[in-house]
């Protein structure tokens, strides 16, 4: 049987189909958590699962123990494994039909939430892959890997490529030079990122004729960047996704322009957009329409066209992650020296928005002291970039502190 | 003016545990050379246009040391 690609890594390791049929089939027992900082641990480990038909929850793997355990994960859980008989696949075909057997089979996953923890949300096999396209074109793909492994994004491209036997090159957290030598090298033909990955790339300099498809999400669709981008890939074609981690990618468009396509998905009231419960993870949400908290704008009442105007809770986009200001700032407030926080995100041309922190401190401290601090209790992403102490920080006549 | 940067890019090096770098050149790349990833060069902005007034990232992507000089130069 001829090699074929399934997975190229960071290291440039490269594992073919046939490479991932062998550790499938010599597999005996797995772990009901994945936990792991490798991309192809993660791929295998979720495979792995779906084939046993044993529900997997994914970690990222910067979550920190404390983190872990305000989630009720104990160390011990991590270890637990269940014994499983090994498998024996031979082909895609055999793959993929074996995927498709298991709709019952759930996957459980955690996004930044409103209250300061992550928030946990389950979905069924069939809601991951309801939007995954299959066709005989869909077979000749070539995957750029530019999402974590462990969030929703991340796994709806998964699905996409694994679904038609395609290979997936792990791009997620290279530098500009790498990915754009990868893409030239294996011919990448659909790309799926944030803006912040767009812009890391630009300007190219070389324009890249392999990539057919540019999908961008996660972050507000920029129409400047999206010209750039098209001259860098001057044969792609380019799609805007809106998603949540409630219920991944829910509504597409060509530009910053969207129309309700399915009136039984989504609606518009009130100027704010609902999702309908059945896109949603399971035992998500009692209802029947669920609020995103997303507020748009009807721009063209004929066509029924709206663009996304601003998020109605508190959460700061940092390319493309939701970073909760209530949760630094508690992390902030666990420092001796911090008396008072305030989290605040900054506009910014290179990662959409950048955390900066006011803090009153009882003794003199210093950035770099306050950074080591957070470190190891919260997330990268989460941790104030520009830190400025003050005397004292506004609050509101509530008593809670101002936002800027 | 090359001094401001050098001590911008030094504050962001050891911010996140690099250490300090003695002279940066023109043709220095800021990730390749400098290590900085993109949280990095956010953070760079913010802190090159409080000393300088200048937001370098404002109209394309710049890669180098030198490009960023050129920016500041410019005004």
């Amino acid at each position: 049987m001829k090699s074929e690609v399934f997975f190229v890594a960071k290291d440039s390791l490269v594992y073919s189909y046939e490479r991932l049929f062998q550790d499938l089939g010599e597999c005996a027992k797995i772990s009901r958590y994945c936990y792991t900082p490798d991309t192809y641990d993660v791929l295998i480990h979720i495979l792995r699962s779906i084939l046993n038909d044993i529900d997997l929850v994914l970690l990222d793997h910067d979550f920190s123990k404390n983190e872990l355990e305000a989630l009720g994960i104990k160390p011990d859980n991590l270890t637990e494994t269940v014994r499983v008989t090994p498998l024996s696949l031979h082909s895609k075909a055999e793959l993929i039909n074996a995927i498709n057997d298991k709709a019952s089979w759930k996957l459980t996953l955690f996004t930044s939430g409103t209250t300061g923890l992550p928030k946990k949300v389950t979905h069924k096999l069939t809601n991951l892959v309801r939007l995954v396209r299959q066709s005989e074109k869909q077979k000749q793909s070539v995957w750029g890997f530019a999402y974590n492994p462990t969030h929703i994004a991340g796994i709806q491209v998964f699905f996409q490529a694994i679904m038609n036997g395609n290979p997936i090159i792990d791009l997620f957290g290279l530098s500009r030079d790498e990915i754009l030598k990868l893409i030239d090298e294996y011919q990448i033909t659909n790309l799926s990122a944030t803006p912040t990955f767009y812009r890391m790339l630009m300007p190219m300099g070389k324009a890249l004729s392999s990539v057919k498809r540019i999908t961008s999400g996660g972050e507000r669709f920029d129409s400047s960047l999206a010209k750039n981008i098209l001259q860098g890939f001057p044969n792609a074609q380019m799609r805007n996704i809106y998603a949540s981690t409630e219920a991944g990618s829910v509504l597409e468009s060509k530009n910053d322009r969207f129309v309700i396509s399915d009136l039984q998905r989504s609606k518009i009231e009130g100027n704010r957009l609902f999702i309908h419960s059945s896109l949603l993870g399971v035992d998500d949400f009692a209802g029947e329409w669920y609020d995103t908290g997303d507020l748009v704008e009807i721009v063209d009442y004929a066509s029924g066209e709206f663009i996304f105007l601003s998020r109605a809770s508190e959460m700061i986009n940092v390319g493309g992650y939701k970073a909760n200001p209530l949760e630094i700032e508690e992390t902030l407030c666990l420092h001796p020296a911090v008396i008072k926080a305030r989290v605040w995100g900054k506009p910014n041309p290179v990662i959409g928005n950048i955390l900066m922190a006011d803090l009153v401190c009882n003794r003199d401290c210093t950035e770099k002291e306050i950074r080591e601090f957070l470190k190891g209790k919260l997330q990268d992403f989460k941790i104030p970039r520009v830190i400025s102490f003050k005397d004292e920080i506004d609050t509101t006549r509530s008593g809670k502190i101002k936002r800027v | 003016m090359n001094n401001v940067l050098l001590q911008v890019v030094n504050t962001v090096r050891v911010n996140k545990g690099l250490v300090a770098l003695n002279t940066i050149r023109p043709e220095d790349d800021l990730r390749n050379n400098l290590g900085f990833d993109s949280l990095d060069l956010a953070e760079l902005t913010v802190r090159l246009e409080k000393e300088t007034g200048i937001d370098v990232f404002s109209e394309s992507f710049v890669n180098t040391v030198g490009e960023i000089l050129e920016k500041i130069e410019k005004r």
